[in-house]
């Protein structure tokens, strides 16, 4: 996972910001909305990932359920996801979660504004 | 005769359709054959209660899978088969129309039928029990023309069915036998907190009664109590529990309850399993009988893989349901007839808290989380890992569920 690339997100509106990157620590999770868009941002085996924040399967927040390493588990049927590319580790869920680019620049936390 | 690679299923709802794919994800290559009495895709079912009248939902959106997947899975469904008749040396299942089905191992995935009242003046138009999609598409037919419903019970579904009504902006009035609904389950203090939010959202609750008649031309327009309450409605939906469909029977079938299973699915005859609402299977050694969502797809996963490697994967599921009232969201996890003591963990009157209850050595074994859902991983671990813990601690909301101290037991497992 790239931590900047480079890109200077403050003059880069393509970027939102979200936390500094002490308040996400290991395992720590944080929700964010872009646009209609609920995100949830979350620090995996040290890097910050960023996915669409609604379980794929039934209306629940995944900011409420865990992360633990790069897997994210949903409170409410318990699918599991892998928080890197959005795939389904366990269902019931079937369809994977939308990934949105996540980055630490400065002491904090960035999601990109468009999907992908 | 018996057939070689060939896996049966009686019942295609939520446990049947997950042990179907089970089988397949576990690389099964013989033949599959699902089967059910309904003649429907097959459907999942907590929508039908909440979405399905709420929302502007069509039947298509209800179906369990994408119709394509049972092909591309190669499995073979049976649809409007309703089976009775099991012979267990030859290995047959039959149909009440005749048709048999040879297997080398048969799943009962039956599931549960309601429990039905019978109350003069019962076979009046607009008397409804939620079970099939069946019911549910004549109930929102219904529904067009109603302003006043009575619900008759206040269990889950009577409190899902109320919520979704008042939604729609229909008077609702639930009748309870009991003065504490799901008491037994939940314990008093919550009952009362659910009852609270009934009443914060008009929902009319009458409790200590029953309904004993109803009334009307064609159509129902008043129930009546016993306590001689005229309640008027175009609408009545009856919600009164459910018992195990054990509608496959054979004399060596052990059954009474539910069809009786181990650990591995199996029931007292070789090569027949069953999984799902329609078992009672041994949970920490207890049979007990669940029927929620759940609980159909794990225990099915887990019989389906026991069906291909005999005794290899014993249930260990802590059971677990969740229900969605009145924008709020409940969940319950473990399994508690009796206990020690309760801890609660919020506030009752904001509808926020969870409410553990302990057995005699301070143990969690079960809780009832309302609104609070980051709680439900870190409680299912606790009633899981059985530690004793510090009910003070327990309670205390500066303390994170995750810190709240924990010890095991060294001479109790």
């Amino acid at each position: 996972m790239p931590q900047s690339e480079g890109i200077d997100p403050v003059l880069n509106d393509a970027y939102m910001y979200v936390c500094s990157s002490s308040e996400l620590e290991e395992d720590d999770l944080f929700e964010c909305e872009i646009g209609t868009e609920t995100i949830v941002v979350g620090r995996g085996e040290a890097n910050v990932y960023a996915v669409q924040g609604i379980c794929s399967h039934a209306h629940a927040e995944l900011v409420d359920g865990e992360l633990d390493g790069t897997c994210l588990t949903c409170p409410l049927h318990f699918a599991c996801f892998d928080i890197r590319d959005g795939s389904v580790l366990e269902g019931p869920a079937e369809a994977p979660l939308q990934v949105y680019k996540a980055i630490e620049a400065d002491g904090s936390v960035w999601v990109s504004k468009e999907r992908g | 005769m018996a057939a070689e690679n060939t896996m049966v299923i009686a019942g295609a709802g939520i446990a049947g359709v997950h042990a179907a794919e089970s089988l397949r994800a576990e690389g099964y290559q013989g033949r599959v054959v699902l089967m059910d009495r309904d003649r429907q895709m097959p459907y999942d079912r907590p929508p039908l209660s909440k979405e399905w009248l709420t929302d502007d939902t069509d039947e298509a959106s209800m179906l369990l899978r994408d119709p394509e997947i049972y092909g591309k899975l190669d499995i073979e469904l049976k649809l409007g088969v309703e089976v009775n008749d099991i012979d267990p040396v030859r290995k047959t299942i039959t149909a009440k129309d005749g048709s048999s089905y040879d297997w080398e191992k048969l799943l009962l995935a039956t599931g549960s039928k309601l429990r039905t009242l019978s109350i003069a003046g019962d076979d009046l138009q607009g008397i409804f029990y939620l079970r099939r999609m069946a019911d549910a598409v004549a109930m929102k037919q219904h529904m067009q023309h109603v302003n006043e419903v009575v619900i008759i019970g206040a269990g889950f579904i009577g409190a899902e069915l109320a919520s979704s009504l008042r939604k729609l902006g229909i008077d609702v009035t639930i009748v309870e036998r009991s003065s504490y609904p799901m008491e037994a389950v939940v314990g008093r203090d919550i009952s009362a907190s659910l009852l609270n939010l009934h009443d914060r959202h008009g929902v009319n609750v009458i409790l200590n009664d029953s309904v004993v008649q109803f009334n009307g031309e064609s159509t129902v327009e008043e129930a009546i109590t016993a306590e001689g309450r005229r309640l008027p409605c175009q609408a009545v939906m009856i919600g009164v529990g459910a018992t195990p469909n054990t509608v496959v029977s054979h004399p060596q079938l052990e059954a009474e309850g539910g069809y009786a299973v181990n650990e591995f699915g199996e029931t007292s005859i070789p090569d027949i399993y069953a999984a799902g609402d329609c078992t009672l299977w041994p949970y920490r050694g207890t049979p007990i009988r669940v029927e929620h969502w759940d609980h159909a797809v794990n225990h099915a996963r887990t019989v389906a893989q026991n069906m291909l490697q005999p005794r290899s994967t014993p249930y260990t599921y802590t059971p677990y349901f969740w229900s969605d009232q009145h924008g709020s969201r409940f969940q319950y996890f473990g399994h508690a007839k009796q206990w020690s003591k309760t801890v609660l963990r919020g506030s009752l009157e904001s509808h926020a808290f969870t409410n553990f209850y302990l057995d005699d050595q301070n143990r969690v074994q079960a809780a009832f989380i309302a609104n609070q859902p980051k709680n439900a991983l870190p409680v299912r671990r606790m009633i899981k890992q059985q530690k004793v813990i510090d009910p003070e601690a327990l309670a205390d909301e500066t303390i994170a569920l995750k810190k709240v101290p924990q010890k095991s037991v060294m001479n109790n497992t």
